[in-house]
């Protein structure tokens, strides 16, 4: 496995939040800090870096003149995750 | 972190994950009241509702259209708050979303061709709301369904049958009262 993926999902929020859309669409922001219990500063950039890493897709869109932020995951996400919780279940 | 720990948290973040039902649930009853109260309301003063050629047309078309947006908007609104969409909330929106589309379809071809529409609209709800509870595993749904289908066939057979009535009896037990069971259910299993 990649250790760069590996090196950043070492990272429990990062965990969190790829564990969390792996199993939804999409999720806003609001619903992730419920998710991970972290203060919102810390969250936006962990999300910024599984973003550069290509494992989340962050869509950002006005609703009723509001600014809204969407967050999934990626096939490279889905992927990295895959093996990744493979590499853990062969571990244990 | 351990390798534990990092199983802990991914079954922990996979354990928040739940499809919430009671929004569909108050789309169930709020479809079953603005239908039923319609029908009885149609029923009782139909020199009211069909005083002139197009009036009842207009009754039937305007406020179910008002009842979209409202849902429409109910169902933004609570899918905000909730933050988050699961893969059978979207099969769940895309099925009754394909239902909303088929019910435009099928009034704008009875209005070409001057048919009632009611046993139509009620033949597809019924397939709705069977695979509805089928995918949301929501047996009183299923039933309601099947139920309604098996009124809905009824009534091909009665042509006399008023269906208005059919509405009324159809929609308060393929609909009204599954979806009252699903908005009422406890959701901490």
């Amino acid at each position: 496995m990649n250790k760069d993926i590996e090196k950043l999902l070492f990272n429990p929020i990062r965990l969190r939040v790829i564990s969390f859309l792996m199993s939804v669409e999409t999720s806003n922001f609001k619903a992730l800090i419920e998710i991970t219990e972290s203060s919102k500063g810390n969250l936006s950039v962990q999300l910024k870096k599984l973003n550069e890493a290509g494992l989340i897709n962050i869509e950002k869109y006005f609703q009723k003149s509001y600014p809204t932020t969407d967050y999934s995951i990626t096939k490279k996400g889905k992927d990295s995750f895959e093996e990744f919780y493979k590499q853990l279940i062969s571990y244990k | 972190m351990t390798k534990e720990e990092q199983l802990n948290i991914i079954n922990d973040a996979i354990k928040q994950t739940k499809s919430n039902l009671k929004p569909l649930g108050y789309n169930l009853i709020f479809w079953s009241i603005v239908i039923i109260s319609m029908s009885l309301f149609h029923y009782f003063f139909p020199q009211i509702v069909q005083y002139s050629f197009y009036s009842s047309t207009i009754y039937w078309v305007s406020i179910p259209i008002l009842g979209m947006v409202y849902t429409t908007y109910y169902n933004i609104k609570t899918g905000n708050k909730i933050g988050y969409e699961t893969q059978l909330d979207r099969v769940i929106r895309i099925i009754w979303g394909v239902f909303g589309l088929a019910w435009i379809f099928t009034v704008g071809i009875s209005l070409l061709y001057n048919i009632n529409p009611v046993q139509d609209i009620l033949f597809l709800l019924a397939i709705v709301l069977i695979m509805t509870g089928l995918i949301v595993k929501f047996h009183n749904i299923t039933i309601g369904g099947i139920g309604l289908l098996i009124f809905t066939v009824y009534t091909y057979y009665n042509p006399g049958i008023n269906l208005l009535l059919v509405n009324v009896i159809g929609i308060s037990f393929g609909m009204l009262i599954p979806g009252l069971s699903l908005y009422l259910q406890k959701t901490d299993e």
